[in-house]
């Protein structure tokens, strides 16, 4: 590598120079870290940034910027292929702490300091890039999400391979009657277009289509999948989309409202066939809404789209005999969207909707419902079809394949999914231990039986949907490079479905165009540093290749992790894991970040100024920090914040580190661990309250108090609750008294 | 305008339909979606054997009986806050007032006794007949629906109003005040009936 050459560049507009004494700030740079620093008035204009270019024109291969947040003016200060690091003089220093204060001039130097001093650790990362990358993408499952998804690869230019394990495409849109309303006035049921789908694939030259398939195994990383069939056909992909759909909840399990019992009692997907063949007769229909749904001891969750579907059908059943009596049996009528408008004809058309629980359908099809709006237990007697409106399990497991013998453990893709996830130290009142819920998951084997160490499953949610989070980052499963799309991420109807299907094409033709050029996806998109591994110190214990919220890293023949790259996130989960901090990436390590704790001047015990570590979360808790700043919200001068990519990359070194050197407490502000988390990546900020759980004892054997070391939750939209959080930190740590490690 | 049929069993819908298609607004009412921000809304809520939004429930599940013998549909003071906030813009007070009118037209005996039928077919006697309403006349043949000693007792206990009312020359004793005209106003009346028979009939 060529001689590292800093240039370092202080900025006094925005107000930073009439807060700081920008002189003092010259003068660190010059005598501590021997760089020769220049200031600017702007320097985002086109002459500061002319004056970084000039210099690195002139040989300067790294940057730091000492101005604004790391999060404005990115694209200003972008000179790739040179790295540029940047000081917060400004969000995180001036405009959330009193101007010409000592304390506000020793947090501005401290975090020059920080900037200087982790600069000579990191470099502008080198990508991996290994040969040939495919760029094809496989779709499995050929139904409305499927044909949808293949249509609309082959449209971006990328080759498709569909994959259906049936003989015939178009799944269960093929047995459907109508479909619910999709295009303005969204007022009447639609009619089945399933076959323009169909015609638009096969006349696509760009997708081929394997029928009667099944995988049985699937290797590999982004880029470079290899896939084998029950056929022993290996394909090979770059992206995996999952289509799978769903299958109707075992209507045998519901003998309670009256199925088995009578042929009359059927279930809605029977209902769509027996519309779709015109062999329905009844004159008096009853549709009981949530038929083993939102039920615990059948599905827990609502599949939102069987309202939607009993409307429809009694509009079919009308539209055909306007002497048709529709009784639909409710406990709440959804309509999300705009089915609204199909509940509002089906009201005009004479509809009866009843709310209330079924108490029991009898053999002569008497449907007794304790009616809540008229507040007496009635009879519905004169029936001839009762249809039970049941929900969607998601084909997140293979039905027609054996159940691994890890199974459901397998499919949550925990560590150990009975061990509760302890959160210790919580400032303020801490909050129940954390369990799991039961967990609802579909039967079956594994969909592509993945090669991975953490298992061959897809991870799923709590209700067994393949999706790592509904709101933030739909699509993505836990496995990079491989997305779920339509009924098996979330229940949805045909048109959600389709609009499913481009989302997940997206994400796909992303993943199979970053991974050939080593690159990161989604949330450090375009990232190109990755976890290198030094084997000579590695102890073999695993915790990396276990503790990897996407199973990125396996272990080779001899146990020592193998980093698949571009299965990689770059979360630096595996690097906060590593006991012997091992693993690191070019641009972020351990050693990037203790040196930053390390060069902050603590004072000393007299001086009655205390130094607090704040550890935040880049996605969610340094964005509400600077806007607190922008809102000029202030916090305690004393706290020192160092951003990390995800707590889960914070090691207990770090921590350890921190408390050696004298700071009274570090406090790790993250995103929202547990069942419905909001952590970006998935499990890095439960893995920092799983690490942190074990700190305490550590502590009391230092002779330092527990209370030192705390984990907060922070989201997005907190900016005006932070600087509370942090001050209160502050004020507890001052009431437990300074680091008797200070000055050692 | 036809009787309404009477439904055999729950939810029989014959009543609902006719509903739906014979009392005034009741095609709108199908659109009710039980929401209930017609009882939440009204002022005299608390006065009514149910609120609008059962009411509406009630004729759906073909408890007809109870429907027209409900004071609902006689305790409307017609504020119309229900009708200016219901989400479906089902226009509750004429579905009230006309069901009022079905209730006597069929001849419930509980709307026939309600105090408000009473005073109503009273005013609208002396309207008709008068194109004034008479406070006299319009009071004494209230009272006289309930018979002669009902009426000298709620004579007897008014009297004292009465008195003070014919002294400050708020009520008149003589001849009844009548608009010009009152073969006119016959014929307008009549012209009504037809028109109303020819849409509801």
């Amino acid at each position: 590598m060529t001689e590292r050459k800093t240039g370092v560049y202080l900025c006094s507009g925005c107000g930073i120079g009439a807060s700081v004494d920008m002189s003092k700030l010259e003068t660190i740079a010059k005598t501590e870290f021997k760089l020769e620093p220049k200031s600017h008035a702007c320097l985002c204009n086109d002459d500061g940034v002319g004056l970084i270019k000039g210099d690195i024109d002139g040989g300067v291969n790294q940057v730091v910027v000492a101005a604004c947040s790391s999060r404005v003016m990115v694209d200003r200060f972008a000179f790739e292929p040179v790295m540029t690091l940047r000081a917060d003089l400004r969000e995180k220093t001036t405009w959330s702490h009193p101007a010409g204060d000592e304390d506000t001039q020793m947090l501005a130097e401290d975090y020059l300091r920080m900037a200087l001093a982790s600069a000579p650790k990191v470099k502008a990362p080198e990508p991996w890039v290994d040969g040939d990358y495919s760029q094809r993408i496989m779709v499995l499952g050929g139904g409305v999400t499927g044909l949808t998804a293949a249509a609309q690869a082959a449209a971006l230019g990328h080759e498709v391979l569909l994959v259906e394990r049936s003989d015939r495409l178009g799944g269960r849109a093929l047995e459907a009657s109508k479909r619910l309303p999709h295009t303005p006035p969204y007022a009447q049921p639609q009619d089945n277009d399933i076959e323009s789908l169909l015609a638009a694939v096969k006349a696509s030259p760009h997708v081929s289509v394997k029928m009667n398939a099944v995988v049985t195994r699937t290797a590999g990383m982004p880029g470079k999948f290899a896939v084998t069939f029950a056929d022993e056909s290996i394909e090979h992909v770059g992206a995996i989309i999952i289509a799978t759909g769903w299958r109707p909840y075992d209507a045998t399990k519901l003998g309670h409202l009256g199925y088995g019992a009578s042929p009359k009692v059927v279930t809605n997907v029977q209902m769509e066939g027996m519309l779709k063949t015109g062999s329905v007769s009844a004159k008096a229909v009853a549709f009981i809404q949530c038929a083993g749904s939102r039920d615990p001891d059948h599905l827990p969750y609502c599949s939102s789209v069987c309202c939607a579907t009993s409307l429809k059908q009694a509009l079919e059943l009308i539209e055909k005999d306007p002497g048709t009596s529709c009784y639909v049996i409710y406990e709440e009528m959804r309509t999300p969207g705009v089915a609204e408008e199909l509940y509002r004809t089906a009201q005009k058309a004479g509809v009866i909707f009843i709310k209330g629980k079924v108490k029991g359908v009898g053999a002569d099809l008497t449907v007794t419902v304790a009616d809540e709006l008229v507040g007496q237990e009635v009879p519905l007697k004169g029936l001839d079809l009762v249809v039970l409106a049941t929900g969607m399990v998601p084909n997140s497991t293979n039905p027609d394949a054996e159940a691994s013998d890890k199974g459901p453990e397998q499919l949550i893709g925990d560590v150990d999914p009975e061990a509760p996830i302890k959160v210790a130290g919580y400032a303020g009142e801490a909050p129940a231990d954390y369990t799991k819920r039961a967990q609802c998951t579909p039967e079956g084997g594994p969909l592509l039986n993945l090669q991975y160490r953490q298992g061959p499953h897809l991870p799923v949610l709590h209700d067994g949907f393949a999706d790592s989070h509904y709101i933030c980052f739909p699509y993505e499963t836990r496995r990079t490079g491989i997305y779920t799309a339509g009924p098996v991420r979330r229940p949805m109807d045909w048109s959600e479905a389709a609009e499913d299907a481009q989302g997940a094409v997206l994400k796909a033709v992303q993943a199979v165009r970053s991974a050939s050029a080593g690159a990161a996806l989604h949330p450090r998109v375009g990232d190109l540093g990755y976890p290198k591994i030094n084997l000579n110190q590695c102890t073999k214990c695993r915790r990396c290749t276990v503790e990897c919220p996407f199973g990125a890293i396996d272990e080779d023949e001899k146990e020592y992790p193998q980093v698949n790259p571009t299965r990689c996130r770059r979360c630096g989960t595996c690097m906060g894991a590593c006991p012997v901090r091992t693993i690191s990436f070019d641009n972020y390590s351990v050693e990037f970040l203790t040196s930053q704790i390390k060069t902050v001047k603590i004072p000393d015990e007299f001086s009655g100024k205390p130094r607090l570590l704040l550890i935040a979360c880049e996605n969610d808790a340094i964005p509400a920090l600077d806007q607190a700043a922008i809102k000029r919200h202030t916090w305690s001068a004393h706290v020192r914040v160092l951003p990390v990519r995800c707590l889960g990359s914070v090691s207990l070194l770090c921590i350890s580190d921190a408390l050696s050197v004298g700071y009274d407490g570090v406090m790790l502000m993250g995103c929202k661990p547990g069942d419905d988390y909001q952590c970006h990546f998935v499990k890095g900020s439960a893995m920092a309250a799983e690490r942190l759980s074990k700190v305490g004892e550590t502590l009391k054997s230092m002779m330092l108090e527990p209370e030192r070391v705390v984990q907060v939750e922070a989201s997005i939209a907190d900016s005006d609750r932070l600087p509370t959080v942090i001050d209160d930190f502050v004020a507890q740590i001052t009431k437990i008294g300074f680091n008797p490690f200070k000055g050692f | 305008m036809s009787a309404s049929p009477t439904p055999t069993g729950a939810y029989d819908l014959a009543f609902a339909r006719w509903v739906y298609a014979n009392v005034d607004g009741g095609d709108r009412m199908a659109l009710c979606m039980q929401c209930g921000t017609c009882s939440g809304s009204c002022p005299i809520g608390a006065q009514m054997d149910h609120g609008p939004r059962k009411l509406f429930m009630m004729i759906r599940a073909g408890l007809k009986d109870q429907v027209l013998a409900s004071d609902t549909i006689w305790n409307c003071v017609s504020c119309y806050n229900c009708v200016v906030r219901c989400p479906r813009k089902v226009p509750v007070t004429y579905i009230l007032h006309d069901l009022a009118t079905v209730a006597l037209r069929e001849g419930n005996a509980a709307a026939k006794a309600s105090d408000n039928a009473r005073f109503g077919s009273a005013f609208w006697w002396s309207a008709a007949k008068y194109g004034r309403t008479d406070e006299r006349l319009v009071t004494a043949k209230y009272y006289w629906s309930f018979g002669l000693g009902g009426f000298i007792k709620r004579g007897m206990a008014n009297q004292k109003i009465a008195m003070g009312m014919v002294k400050t020359k708020r009520m008149h004793i003589g001849m009844p005040h009548k608009v010009k005209g009152t073969g006119e106003l016959a014929k307008i009346l009549a012209k009504a009936a037809e028109i109303e028979a020819r849409n509801h009939g």
